[in-house]
């Protein structure tokens, strides 16, 4: 063997692959050949520094650093991508149609829904007239309800409501794409907007449950007595024509009504009370309730997407206080430039809806705040409207007067009034220190 | 072994995450040595190490071939150690703006800071043998295996590695003694 045989070979011999024969050949070379024999241990040399370098390296040990850092990204990808898909989400809903839209919409139905009860479900109540609601089992009509001492019906917003047995279907005119049916027995609305094709569920429990049974037994009440009674006692006011039909008048307590001369049906209603001027007319009876069922379904319709809101994002059934100080800081904050509205209630938040909507798109919050806030301004009048003994004075106070009352009440058994100020902070106040 | 590779990447694809660990285990020393070399210091090289292992692990299922994972590490880990590099050395150009600081003294990964840098400055295929026989614990024929080259083509590139390696180290103790 030679030197560069060897050399060729002193890799393999070191790393122990050849065979013995080749093995004896290189040992014996090494031993006469003193160069390769330092080429040999030069190798060693470098081999065992490779090896314990090797060694120290290995003592390194990244794998708990590794997984546990895998770990934490995993979880960090998948919270992003969660957020993505839930952003993506809200996207698509705030495209499609703004909750807010929705929220307030609802809102307005329940306003609607309770005041209609307040001024005058204590004064009709025909307990005694249970009767076979055969006639009454549906019922198609035009409401229109006005705070002040008239209602203007060139301009107040009309609620048109179809009614089969314990369901309500509701659609305001300043926001005919919502449609709200209400279930009374459940105290569960479905809220559509039809531009969107969005479905929404909301509870409506606890007081305000109670106020919506006692509309519809009042409207049946109110109808099937005058129907099957025709001159019971009220005042006959005298004879007219509306829509072309003959009508007869009569005055029962706080009511007007007009009723068809022929089938003793009601045509026109007409209620004043010291704090709302209502009309309901364009009645229409007895529509076979398979035909008006389907308008009234609690179910999602055909290709719309139901979103769901937790309960206690989306419940109307418990306004507070807080809800009307908050809306009165929306309505004078966003709406009108720091000024607190002239008047307040249901007709004006109606009518202000379109611009409600406007105000929350404009704060710049997430779609569910938005719905949030739709829902705080909606139960904020609820409150308002529940309330017996109050007084809005906030016509010319601008946010922020601390010293100014803008409203106060008399909650239900309390000896001192709540004042709302300015400022928007709330105290008690004793009968005698109210403002003048 | 490079059945082993392609077994643990499949498992990781197939939502088994955790099995990462044993490539992890199999390279971590190959890879911190070739990362030692390159960025000097212990804890960079660690530090580096652990980004590539990771940066592998979520890029997984962009490797062609699950029987070169070892390759592939191996260019992440110089991707890595290039981006190291350049954020370290804005760094220090922002130190020696501010405060002329001195640098930290800094942890040497091990004695042989010498032979890191040398093997980290041979060519990637000779690179590759030396990490694998010495950091990954192969031997010729598994690493014959690995890389699907014969055992002779595996000697003779140990060979040119070890003969790189060795002048590379006598110039760095030339240059040193100077």
């Amino acid at each position: 063997m030679n030197c560069t045989e060897c050399k060729e070979l002193l890799v393999a011999y070191v790393e122990g692959l050849l065979d013995d024969s080749q093995k004896q050949t290189v040992a014996e070379h090494l031993k006469d050949c003193p160069a390769c024999q330092r080429e040999a241990d030069a190798l060693t040399g470098l081999q065992e520094r490779l090896v314990r370098n090797g060694k120290t390296v290995g003592q390194s040990d990244l794998e708990n650093g590794v997984m546990n850092q895998i770990v934490r990204e995993q979880n960090i990808r998948l919270k992003a991508a969660a957020k993505a898909t839930e952003a993506l989400k809200t996207r698509r809903t705030i495209m499609k149609s703004p909750m807010t839209k929705i929220a307030a919409a609802a809102a307005v139905f329940i306003i609607a829904t309770v005041i209609f009860v307040n001024p005058f479900g204590s004064n009709v109540t025909f307990a005694d007239v249970i009767k076979p609601l055969l006639n009454a089992r549906t019922l198609i009509v035009d409401v229109i309800a006005n705070m002040g001492p008239a209602v203007d019906e060139e301009t107040d917003p009309v609620i048109h409501d179809v009614i089969v047995d314990q369901r309500i279907r509701r659609v305001v005119s300043t926001q005919e794409h919502i449609v709200n049916i209400f279930d009374t027995e459940s105290a569960k609305m479905l809220t559509l907007h039809t531009e969107g094709n969005i479905a929404v569920y909301s509870d409506i429990q606890g007081q305000v449950q109670d106020m919506t049974q006692n509309y519809l037994v009042f409207l049946l009440d109110m109808i099937t007595d005058i129907q099957n009674n025709p001159d019971f006692e009220a005042e006959k006011i005298g004879e007219k024509e509306i829509d072309g039909r003959k009508v007869v008048g009569f005055l029962a307590r706080d009511l007007t009504i007009w009723a068809d001369a022929e089938t003793a049906l009601p045509v026109r209603i007409e209620g004043q009370s010291e704090r709302l001027s209502i009309v309901f007319k364009n009645f229409q009876f007895n529509i076979p309730v398979e035909e008006l069922e389907p308008l009234v379904s609690m179910d999602v319709p055909d290709g719309y997407k139901l979103v769901e809101y937790r309960k206690e994002e989306f419940d109307m059934g418990t306004p507070t206080e807080q809800d009307l100080v908050e809306s009165l800081r929306f309505w004078a904050e966003v709406l009108l430039d720091g000024n607190f509205p002239e008047v307040i209630g249901m007709t004006e938040f109606t009518k202000m809806l379109p611009q409600i909507e406007e105000g929350i798109g404009k704060l710049e919050v997430s779609d569910e705040e938005g719905a949030q806030k739709g829902m705080t301004l909606g139960k904020g009048m609820l409150f308002y409207m529940g309330l017996k003994d109050r007084h809005y004075v906030g016509n010319g106070a601008k946010v922020g007067e601390a010293d100014k009352a803008i409203f106060w009440y008399l909650p239900d058994g309390s000896p001192t009034y709540r004042v709302i100020y300015g400022d928007l902070s709330v105290k008690d106040v004793a009968a005698e220190n109210l403002p003048k | 072994m490079s059945e082993n590779d392609k077994h643990y990447v499949e498992r990781c694809l197939d939502g088994h995450p955790d099995d990462f660990r044993y490539l992890v285990r199999r390279y971590q020393a190959p890879l911190l040595a070739n990362l030692a070399g390159k960025l000097g210091d212990k804890d960079r090289a660690e530090e580096a190490a652990q980004e590539t292992l990771v940066r592998a692990y979520f890029n997984i299922g962009k490797l062609k071939k699950p029987g070169s994972f070892f390759s592939w590490l191996l260019g992440i880990a110089d991707l890595v150690a290039k981006e190291q590099y350049r954020k370290e050395q804005l760094q220090r150009r922002r130190q020696i703006v501010r405060s002329f600081a001195e640098e930290a003294p800094r942890t040497e990964l091990s004695q042989d800071y010498a032979l890191e840098t040398a093997i980290a400055e041979l060519p990637e295929a000779y690179r590759k043998i030396i990490l694998l026989r010495y950091y990954g614990g192969h031997s010729c024929n598994q690493i014959a295996e690995q890389l699907d080259m014969p055992l002779g083509t595996v000697t003779k590139t140990l060979s040119r590695a070890y003969a790189m390696l060795r002048d590379a180290l006598e110039q760095q103790e030339q240059a040193s003694s100077l």
